[in-house]
């Protein structure tokens, strides 16, 4: 066992970020404080993360055994043990490095983007909180202080999305995204007590704490289960599949898969920079995760598996049909993510836990980079969000475009840009299922791969309408859109009604993202070198970030035998299931049989060729009709928003509202409550007059009645025993 | 220092009446009213300082009580004052020494009518409320369960809302019917022992003894009658649904601190009552029972949750999500597992800090705007920003959030019912996870209300001119709130003080309820003392 103190510090230092600017910071309200205090904390955690993975002990992404910290026993009762004590073995160290990194580059941005806004230390507050939280998931060692991170993230989310607390849309969007996640976490805390209710254990790893042994889960279960039928009724027997779909159940909460997908396009309410934080590069990726660190309970379970793959392609093709409609910037982005999650679990279902986890670290890249780049556009747009009023920002945002081009180029598959390699993998993992997947047959693998196919057409398609709405043709500033002039008048008539005061509030609005209509003579302007230097950064690593993780397929066409070293990495994190198909499919991954390698290689030409007819296919639909007419359905995001409430939130309101409260608590209960008690006051009429006074007449004659229950029960116990 | 320690729980008993009988003397010679919230402070601050002492034995004699005092009373019925403490009802002494000086502190400006009635009803109240939790013979126990209702009943009919007098008279006819039954079974049990042995006793230490060694024994059908009679007066008080409508209504009414204490301590006299008297004494009757009370915590529980959701009343909504989280309790304790037993006494003090905390909350903003409507917010955030802070991280302890008090004690409590086996195992389904997943939704559902109520209230642009004007807390309710959050944290983030502490006398009945079970119920492993 290596232990560690250095990991604690990981966190702690994001934590103590977010104390000292809550505390201080809010007193000094000085940007250079907060922003430095913010950072700081960030690069602190960046480099502890990145000497413990590459360095210290031969570094935890080269050794076999996970670096541990137990830091304090939080909960030990009658056998079940959750400690506060984190663990970087090799998947926690991947995640722990894009993350800190990541992060710390979106922390710089920040504090370009968020110049001038009242909140500063507050949002660098809940930022370095979020840090700290995130850390904590994938660094616990166990299951239980994972859902603590699991949930501290939610929280953040809530608080960061609800950021501008006058924005209507913000705090509906941050209660539904808490609300939604709640309901994934329903799953996360069933199948923890079924975890261990199986195994004893909810521990990541085997360890020793205070002299008492502890064996991990994936121990337990490799040494002692069996892999479960695939069935239907394994789902429900209470067994690993049951595990796996209820752990899943709160990876579709945090990841937005169907069917709670719609928080995450409304959370876009948020500041920018927190779009790419949580909503795309980090706290979206953790139901990844969780399925990857379960990953040997989900090798056993093939129902839960093929479950994931299906949620996670139908989820793909789902989302980017939507993404290609939208006219926020952000929420083409915001649908984008939807689609690429769903693509991992794609990854993940199909059994290449290695390459979901790529995708999440070459989206992660290419994603925050996409993110930061569209904040670059509104900022310089002076917080407008709509496309249909961009358009020409090339000629402004010289720095913004090129990288953003990197971006658009590594998501929709172009060869040798990052998520060329990753997107490509899943799709032939996912053509060859029945080859790698750990339980030998997959049905229906043709079709998904197929769904997974178009959804990179579609893909590709809807990045280059967003690119081409915003960065070519003419420039729309000002661009009076359908519905909007009626709607303004109403607004400003509004703002207008409360007189003076309300006047004076309004302008205090200003440092929130409020949308003011641009001035006559505006001109878009490029970002200041804290938000240019961070999307460089992150366009460099969109661009070669995935040549990590060349396939053999590839690289043996240039004669390089073995250049994987991202899979090589991760590869002792998969289980070695001792079943007879879990061997087979493992020896063919190894095996590089000439006919598999030809399969890629012309799965990945097409998919090259699909990604290239997809770019054309925007440029000749957007080049010239910018401002084409999306079909209404997919603007409405299929009307899902609206299914809900209609089916779900609203009856379950008014049964609350008729039913419960006003039919049964008020009505009946009530009903006989007052009825015996007005009963009573007749009859005890004589009684209060005497008395003269409402309460002295009840209490009479609840002391009245009071002795006569009591003599009857005193005589009828007595009877009972005598 | 000798008499401290020996007469500790007379002492925390009696002083609050001394105190209050002071009230009154300093009211009659000096006539400065002004000073008499100061007195009542000074008093509850030494109470709660003086309980402190009881963590010096209390909670770690293994299965008995400490600092016990064994006097006689009334011979002629062989009653004696008998009281004593230990690791189940330690904490909860501690919580009511701890919540009454924040209570005081609460109502600093607020009572205008009578003061010195008011302060001198809070600590009778105080040391009835003590007398419950300690009290080990029957007969002194119901007398103090009973005293307990009377200053209540005034707190909520003199100083308390618009509609106070209905509350205070539903409050008052709810508790004391409940409560009529269980002296019944008092009753019934004095003369059962004298039958099985000659001496007719109210003694709980001598009654446990004698169902324990057989002497004692009824039929399952009068064990179950008694075990009813007890767990009505109990089931009112906590409150079980379908007996929870007087709930809303006293909360309400009631003055904020009469709110607090009656939701941090008065409804644990019920879950109290239950875990201390009900269950060893009729181990065979809490088994057989056991399913009803789980579906009647599971429908209150979802129940109170839905019914929260829709009030228009922010105190009304704070009423209805207590039904919620005492069903938590209920469940916990009826899964007869140490995890669950455990989490269900960790949820009880959970749920008298939160929720206090809550009510607390609501009653600064009801000074402010003399209105609880969530209608008449909106925006508030905006003008009073660490109210809103402080209003968020303690409702999120109430949802539940990890690293936060509530999260240990529900956490436990699920797992608790979990791994139960209380309720039925076949072939194709376990009732036991059934049971905690149906609980479980309670999770997703305060998440729902709470934050709803946060959005409308706290959210958005301030609507309404009339909150336009609003200050922020003052040092006053800031100092109030710092104890209690601090508890929030660390409670849970290191939950192994208090739990260690009650852990034996829990076990102790845990044990004793499934010990008789024939092996159907399993026994949980061994706890690992490091």
């Amino acid at each position: 066992m290596i232990e560690n103190n250095l990991l604690s510090i990981i966190i702690f230092a994001p934590l103590a970020g977010a104390l000292i600017n809550w505390l201080i910071g809010g007193r000094l309200k000085n940007e250079m404080f907060s922003g430095v205090v913010a950072c700081g904390s960030i690069a602190i955690s960046t480099i502890v993360a990145f000497y413990l993975a590459f360095v210290a002990g031969g570094g935890a992404l080269f050794i076999e055994k996970p670096i541990l910290d137990h830091i304090w026993t939080w909960i030990n009762v009658a056998g079940f043990r959750a400690d506060f004590a984190l663990g970087m073995d090799r998947l926690g160290g991947i995640y722990a490095c894009f993350i800190t990194f990541v992060g710390l580059l979106i922390h710089i941005f920040a504090t370009g983007y968020m110049h001038g806004d009242k909140g500063f230390y507050r949002f660098f507050a809940y930022l370095n909180l979020f840090m700290f939280s995130m850390l904590t998931l994938v660094l616990a060692d166990n299951y239980l202080l994972m859902f603590v991170g699991w949930e501290g993230v939610g929280l953040c989310s809530y608080l960061l999305i609800g950021y501008y607390v006058k924005k209507n849309e913000a705090r509906e969007a941050a209660k539904k995204a808490f609300v939604m996640n709640r309901i994934g976490d329903w799953g996360v805390l069933m199948g923890i007590f079924l975890v261990f209710t199986l195994t004893g254990s909810i521990s990541f790893f085997d360890k020793t704490v205070d002299g008492v042994e502890v064996q991990s889960v994936f121990t337990y279960v490799l040494a002692n289960m069996q892999a479960e039928p695939f069935t239907w009724g394994a789902i429900i027997a209470g067994g690993l599949t049951s595990i796996g779909v209820l752990l899943f159940i709160g990876a579709t909460g945090k990841s937005a898969q169907i069917p709670l997908l719609t928080w995450l396009p409304d959370a876009m309410a948020g500041p920018t920079p927190v779009s790419a934080l949580i909503h795309a590069a980090t706290m979206v990726t953790a139901g990844v995760y969780l399925v990857v660190r379960s990953n040997a309970i989900y090798q056993l379970s093939p129902t839960a598996m093929w479950i994931i793959a299906v949620i996670g392609a139908a989820t793909a093709i789902f989302a980017a049909t939507i993404a290609i409609a939208q006219n926020d910037i952000k929420k083409v982005l915001a649908y984008s993510t939807v689609s690429q999650l769903g693509f991992m679990f794609l990854a993940a279902g199909v059994g290449a836990f290695v390459v979901a986890i790529f995708h999440v670290m070459t989206h992660a890249f290419f994603k925050a980079l996409l993110f930061l780049g569209s904040g670059s556009v509104i900022h310089g747009m002076h917080h407008e969000q709509d496309m249909r009023r961009m358009g020409n920002l090339k000629k402004y945002m010289p720095i913004t475009f090129i990288t953003m081009v990197m971006g658009w180029l590594a998501i929709a598959g172009i060869p040798i840009w990052a998520g060329f390699f990753s997107k490509d993998e899943i799709l032939y993992k996912t053509f060859a299922a029945d080859k790698y997947f750990q339980n030998g047959y997959f049905p229906g693998n043709e079709i998904l791969w197929g769904v997974a196919v178009v959804t990179a057409i579609l893909t590709a398609i809807y990045m280059t309408r967003m690119m081409v709405m915003t960065f070519w043709g003419e420039e729309r500033f000002h661009e009076v859109l359908p519905g909007e002039e009626h709607h303004g008048h109403d607004a400003h008539a509004d703002e207008h009604g409360h007189g003076h005061d309300a006047h004076a509030d309004a302008h205090a609005d200003d440092d929130d993202e409020h949308h003011h209509a641009l001035p006559p003579d505006f001109k878009p302007h490029e970002s200041p070198w804290v938000m240019t230097v961070p999307l460089i950064v992150l366009a460099f690593l969109s661009t070669v970030g995935g040549l990590v993780g060349i396939p053999y397929a590839m690289s043996s066409l240039v004669g390089v035998k073995d250049a994987n070293v991202f899979e090589h990495t991760l590869e002792p994190v998969v289980a070695e299931v001792q079943t007879p198909a879990a061997e087979k499919a493992r020896e063919n991954a190894k095996a590089h049989s000439p006919e598999a390698v030809s399969t890629e290689r012309w799965l990945a030409l097409l998919s090259t060729v699909l990604a290239a007819v997809g770019i054309a296919i925007g440029f000749a639909l957007f080049r010239n009709n910018p401002l084409r007419k999306m079909p209404k359905i997919l603007e409405d995001k299929w009307r899902l928003d609206e299914l809900y409430n209609g089916y779900i939130v609203d009856p379950l309101t008014r049964l609350s509202t008729n039913t419960l409260w006003k039919g049964f608590d008020l009505g009946f209960i009530d009903g006989i409550v007052n009825g015996i008690g007005s009963f009573v006051s007749e009859l005890g009429g004589v009684v209060r007059n005497m008395q003269g006074g409402f309460v002295r007449g009840y209490a009479a004659f609840i002391i009245g009645g009071a002795i006569l229950v009591l003599g009857y029960f005193v005589y009828y116990g007595y009877k009972l025993i005598g | 220092m000798d008499f401290v320690s020996e007469n500790l729980l007379t002492l925390l008993i009696l002083l609050p009446v001394f105190g209050a009988v002071g009230l009154i003397a300093h009211q009659m010679f000096w006539k400065q009213e002004e000073h008499l919230k100061w007195v009542t402070l000074a008093i509850t601050v030494v109470i709660f300082l003086l309980s402190l002492l009881l963590l010096g034995e209390g909670g770690t004699k293994a299965g008995g009580f400490s600092f016990v005092k064994n006097v006689p009373w009334i011979e002629a019925i062989n009653t004696n004052y008998h009281v004593g403490v230990d690791g189940l009802s330690l904490w909860l002494v501690i919580l009511t020494t701890f919540i009454m000086p924040i209570a005081i502190i609460s109502t600093w400006h607020a009572v205008e009518k009578r003061p010195l009635a008011f302060y001198a009803f809070l600590l009778l109240l105080q040391s009835a409320m003590i007398g419950v939790f300690v009290s080990l013979d029957l007969l002194v126990f119901y007398l103090f369960f009973e005293a307990s209702l009377v200053p209540m009943f005034f707190l909520i009919g003199i100083w308390g809302g618009a509609n106070r007098i209905y509350a205070a008279v539903k409050f008052f006819i709810f508790t004391a019917v409940g409560s009529l039954l269980m002296l019944v079974a008092i009753i019934a049990l004095y003369f059962m022992h004298q039958q099985a042995t000659g001496v007719g006793t109210f003694d709980f230490v001598t009654l446990l003894g004698s169902i324990e060694s057989g002497t004692l024994a009824f039929s399952a059908s009068t064990g179950l009658l008694l075990f009813i009679a007890f767990a009505l007066a109990f089931s009112i008080k906590v409150p079980l649904f379908p007996f929870h409508t007087w709930l809303p209504d006293a909360h309400t009414e009631a003055p904020t601190a009469g709110s607090v204490i009656l939701a941090a301590v008065l409804l644990k006299m019920g879950t109290y009552g239950l875990m201390r008297f009900n269950f060893p004494l009729f181990p065979d009757a809490a088994r057989e029972l056991a399913p009803i009370f789980i579906i009647l915590a599971i429908i209150g529980i979802i129940y109170g949750a839905l019914v929260a959701m829709v009030q228009p009343d922010v105190k009304r909504l704070v009423a209805y999500s207590s039904v919620a989280h005492m069903g938590f309790v209920i469940l916990g304790m009826f899964s007869f597992t140490e995890w669950g037993m455990q989490g269900a006494l960790y949820q009880m003090l959970n749920h008298g800090i939160s929720t206090g905390a809550l009510f607390l909350l609501v009653g600064f903003i009801y000074e402010r705007r003399h209105t609880r409507e969530i209608s008449e917010f909106g925006g508030i955030a905006n003008v009073m920003p660490l109210y809103a802070t402080f209003f968020v991280i303690t409702a999120m302890s109430s949802v539940g959030l990890p690293f936060l008090n509530g999260f240990v004690g529900e956490f436990m409590i699920m797992i608790g019912m979990w791994k139960s086996s209380i309720l039925a195992v076949t072939a194709t389904v376990n009732w036991n996870y059934i049971a905690t997943m149906a609980a479980g939704t309670g999770v997703i559902f305060a998440a729902v209300y709470l934050l709803w109520m946060i959005q409308r209230v706290f959210f958005g642009k301030v609507t309404n001119e009339k909150n336009r004007g609003l200050t922020d807390l003052t040092p006053r309710e800031i100092g109030l709130m710092i104890p209690l959050l601090f508890l929030m944290v660390f409670m849970g983030v290191y939950p192994r003080p208090f739990l260690d502490r009650s852990r034996d006398a829990v076990v102790a009945i845990q044990e004793r309820v499934v010990k008789q079970a024939g092996g159907t119920v399993e026994v949980v492993e061994t706890f690992e003392k490091e």
